[in-house]
């Protein structure tokens, strides 16, 4: 990773936009802390001649002085949460918020880095950066050094958990800030949950969500995580999603990209163990100057794996888009059967997208397949709902809200996948009003 | 009042005339075929009058109950009453075809300000139709012609015919792909839509359809022109000898 400016002022900018707790907490902590600041100082802001980045240009955060946010007590009010019943945690500014929250029925735990002790601290301090380690590149080690607390969400083995769980991660402030939600997913053996996660913010404000989610899945497991991304319109999120599958997993993944002005998704799942498939869906609707950037990268670690990835977008205005689904197959994963496909629909003429596969096959009894494609809505479709009666921005939300569906449809969890898909008629609507 | 109206009709692509000056009119009740070899113009003609702007309208005039056609966006062609069985129905993946047809037809009636179906009188609607045409109720569920064989395709085009109740109804090669029995179904839906307030035009290559469609008037349309017209023994006479003797007449003009 390459620095980005030799005047490096905004290093030391960002890293104040933290709490001041280097001093608090367990000796690991305060190492790990220290080693991800000296990460963050070496290598900085990803920087667009690193092929990982290449499309996504973070410069203006470089150009842009931030601060904290608001204090998080107060603003609690303000998070818009997903309408959906059952438990919620809300985190402001990356901060938990008890009052606003609704916490989840033994066995599911919830604990916190800060007050945490004995084996809760123990599990901290095993599971946290184990995964997202901060040499991956600057915005993990940016986050490890500024993160204000850390929340565990703990299934025990053997659980099935019937209700999604809710992590309404808000933002708040008034002038330039940035947040560093941080959070721990463990699941036990042979248990399943779904998992959504809610980003929103203030609009017309420049801010930054760099979040990092650790999510670990034990043996005979089935696991759902729904990302859904509205951040304010002027807003940067980056968020970096890693997750540990131990064996014979069922891990499923979506992220839907509705809000934001440069969005950046890293999903990262390790295959850890034989006869696990894992599924990561995208959706993206995005217009005006928004940039959508999906990067995914499948680590099959061991064989007998599956993993399929599809990931559509919906582009009007200038916006653009970047698709990148790294699979890496590691020498023994025979049995492979990786598939990718990446599809987008160009809303007007100035939107684009870039998709690109990267494959690394290091096993020779594999499957490995990828397909993009990338145009505007089909003019034959088009004419011929027309040529029933539909008008033509009829015709058009008939034929987008199509394109979405089948993403949609892959979600497990039935009262989840009704609120996307509520969330997702409103999205259309959206584009089809800014689409020229 | 004839039902359509096409006077001195031309219309091209990318600078190339197809049609050349073609006129017919229809009246209510009747069933014309226009009969031509390929490259004749004959399918560019049914979609013109279906309003796709691939094609470009350089002259001439259409009148459908005596409105302007020509002015008019597909959708509003569709609500005035036109309807084009297409020769290769597109399949639209994700939309289930009772969806689209529900919503093609409230369209339709929203134009006319009658008031939208509801889910359960469209239903009713829908299966007395389908039975005309000895189609399956898993239809309704399937995604538009997604995977349909050739013959439920047209099936789909003459179900929505049924359904939507058009003035004018153009049949483009509505026969080709379908085997017999298929062709017998087809054609039975169509005839079961005669009525003495629809005009019906059948576009077809070969005589076969009109077997069971049997027309009122036939057209030959060559070189986007009609050349001929006649009573369905035209048609028979082109089954019998081609379009070879037909050039004749225009070489002496």
């Amino acid at each position: 990773m390459t620095r980005l400016m030799s005047n490096a002022s905004y290093l030391q900018n960002l890293l104040a936009t933290g709490p001041n707790s280097s001093t608090l907490g367990p000796d690991w902590l305060q190492v790990r802390r220290e080693e991800a600041r000296q990460q963050w100082l070496r290598a900085g802001l990803p920087a667009n001649t690193d092929e990982q980045w290449r499309f996504t240009d973070l410069s203006f955060l470089a150009e842009t002085s931030f601060s904290t946010g608001c204090s998080a007590a107060a603003r609690a009010a303000e998070a818009r949460p997903t309408g959906l019943d059952g438990a919620e945690l809300v985190l402001i500014n990356g901060k938990f918020n008890a009052q606003a929250s609704r916490l989840p029925p033994a066995p599911v735990r919830v604990a916190f880095l800060a007050q945490a002790s004995g084996a809760e601290l123990a599990t901290f301090e095993k599971l946290l950066g184990a995964q997202a380690r901060p040499a991956h590149h600057g915005m993990i080690a940016l986050n490890t050094a500024n993160m204000s607390d850390v929340v565990l969400v703990e299934v025990p083995g053997g659980v099935a958990v019937e209700r999604p769980l809710s992590l309404i991660v808000h933002s708040v402030g008034t002038e330039p800030f940035a947040t560093y939600p941080r959070i721990l997913l463990k699941v036990g053996d042979n248990s399943s949950m779904t998992v959504v996660l809610n980003f929103t913010g203030p609009d017309d404000l420049t801010y930054l969500t760099n979040s990092v989610l650790e999510t670990y899945v034990g043996a005979g497991s089935r696991v759902e995580l729904v990302k859904i991304q509205r951040e304010g319109t002027a807003a940067l999120h980056i968020g970096s999603d890693y997750a540990h599958l131990a064996k014979d997993v069922r891990f499923q993944s979506l992220s839907l990209n509705q809000g934001g002005l440069l969005v950046r998704n890293n999903v990262t799942v390790t295959l850890a163990g034989p006869g696990c498939e894992a599924t990561l869906n995208g959706l993206s609707m995005t217009a005006g100057r928004q940039h959508v950037d999906n990067h995914t990268m499948l680590d099959h670690a061991r064989e007998h794996c599956e993993s399929h990835e599809l990931y559509k977008s919906l582009l009007a205005g200038r916006s653009s888009g970047t698709f990148t689904g790294k699979i890496l197959v590691r020498p023994g994963s025979q049995k492979t059967d990786a598939k990718q496909t990446s599809k987008a629909v160009l809303l007007s003429g100035q939107a684009s997208m870039n998709s690109q596969p990267q494959l690394e096959i290091y096993a020779d009894d594999v499957k490995c397949t990828h397909g993009s494609t990338n145009g505007p809505l089909d003019e034959e479709q088009l004419f011929y709902l027309r040529a029933r009666g539909l008008a033509y921005n009829q015709a058009r939300a008939m034929l987008t809200g199509a394109f979405a569906a089948d993403v949609l449809a892959r979600v497990w969890q039935p009262e989840v996948r009704g609120t996307l898909e509520d969330l997702v008629v409103v999205e259309l609507h959206r584009l089809e009003r800014e689409e020229f | 009042m004839s039902i359509l109206e096409i006077k001195d009709l031309r219309a091209g692509i990318a600078g190339r005339e197809i049609l050349r000056g073609v006129n017919l009119t229809i009246a209510p009740g009747e069933v014309h075929a226009i009969m031509g070899p390929n490259g004749s113009g004959k399918s560019t003609l049914a979609q013109v009058l279906a309003g796709r702007d691939t094609y470009a309208v350089t002259g001439g005039e259409v009148r459908l109950n005596g409105r302007d056609l020509l002015d008019l966006s597909p959708e509003e062609r569709a609500c005035e009453g036109l309807f084009l069985a297409f020769q290769y129905p597109v399949e639209i993946p994700g939309v289930s075809t009772s969806y689209f047809l529900k919503a093609a037809l409230n369209a339709v009636r929203k134009y006319h300000g009658e008031p939208e179906l509801d889910a359960m009188d469209f239903l009713k609607l829908m299966k007395q139709k389908m039975k005309l045409l000895d189609m399956d109720a898993s239809f309704l569920s399937r995604a538009v012609n997604e995977g349909f064989s050739g013959g439920e395709k047209k099936r789909n085009e003459i179900l929505q015919m049924a359904v939507l109740d058009p003035k004018l109804a153009i049949l483009d090669e509505t026969d080709s792909g379908l085997d017999i029995d298929a062709l017998r179904i087809v054609a039975g839906g169509v005839n079961s839509l005669r009525g003495s307030d629809r005009g019906i035009l059948v576009v077809t290559h070969y005589q076969r359809l009109l077997n069971y469609i049997v027309p009122d008037y036939v057209h030959v349309l060559r070189d986007g022109q009609i050349i001929k017209s006649g009573d369905k023994n035209l048609a028979l006479e082109l089954e019998a000898r081609g379009y070879g003797w037909l050039e004749e007449p225009t070489a002496v003009h």
